[in-house]
């Protein structure tokens, strides 16, 4: 990897959170189509990568909920089994399709996101928590 | 601790799971894009409770995500190590930011700059 390619993953990690802690946009969303249109990897490759990196910032902002009684590890379990089925069906349905195909699903997935952020009305003043999309 | 009085049918937590999960999958995200608004609107939660259910719930399902695609030789680790130091950092200014920017237009900005994007992967 070229200083060049480091400093780019940084900046791209560090948007992703940003707007994470900002917008509550999680940083997939972000992360995906930056690796790909900047960094140039392939579809799959950038998704995977999401994934992993998805990993320590929800595990983090978990613990502070956790740390301060608002999570109910009994929800998280319930949502985590049939997650956890889902993510199987999800990641080998992705890796069984076209690297350009998938690529063209995303933007649709996106395009959807930004539809609804601009429909979001300003929202209620209740304090947000980062959220790892 | 979170009171307890009304628990959502655990049937329902795992069909809302699933769908993330599938979602998660297929695109490489969280999944709370679908987790949030469902737990609120479906399983009747608070957007607190909602957000910090959501977020314990990714860990798994970005893990198992995270294993089938790198057994598919498709993770960046290099890449993935340096991306998490930066979102890890940006986390936390965003975090202290959002008390005193009002996000509106932040918002808006955001969203026009995603419809960039993907018309730009849908043309490419």
């Amino acid at each position: 990897m070229t200083p060049l390619e480091i400093l780019a993953l940084l900046a791209i990690g560090l948007t992703a959170g940003l707007l994470a802690g900002l917008l509550g946009i999680g940083g997939g969303v972000v992360m995906v189509p930056a690796m790909v249109l900047i960094m140039g990897l392939d579809q799959h490759v950038a998704q995977g990568t999401s994934l992993l990196v998805i990993i320590p910032a929800a595990a983090f902002g978990s613990f502070t909920h956790y740390r301060h009684g608002r999570l109910a590890l009994r929800d998280a379990a319930a949502l985590a089994v049939g997650g956890v089925l889902g993510a199987v069906l999800g990641s080998v349905t992705a890796l069984s399709l076209d690297d350009q195909l998938l690529r063209k699903l995303f933007a649709i997935l996106i395009l959807a996101v930004a539809v609804r952020l601009l429909m979001t009305r300003r929202s209620a003043p209740e304090p947000r928590e980062p959220a790892a999309t | 601790m979170v009171s307890s009085a009304e628990r959502p049918n655990a049937l329902l937590l795992a069909g809302i799971g699933l769908a993330a999960g599938v979602l998660s999958g297929l695109f490489g995200v969280g999944g709370g894009i679908v987790l949030v608004p469902a737990l609120v609107l479906l399983a009747a939660m608070s957007q607190q409770r909602a957000s910090a259910s959501s977020l314990a719930a990714i860990v798994p399902i970005a893990a198992v995500g995270a294993v089938i695609f790198g057994g598919a030789d498709s993770v960046d680790l290099p890449a993935a190590a340096i991306l998490i130091v930066g979102s890890l950092i940006g986390v936390q200014i965003g975090a202290r930011l959002m008390a005193r920017i009002g996000d509106d237009r932040l918002r808006i900005g955001f969203a026009v700059l995603m419809i960039a994007v993907a018309v730009t992967m849908l043309v490419s």
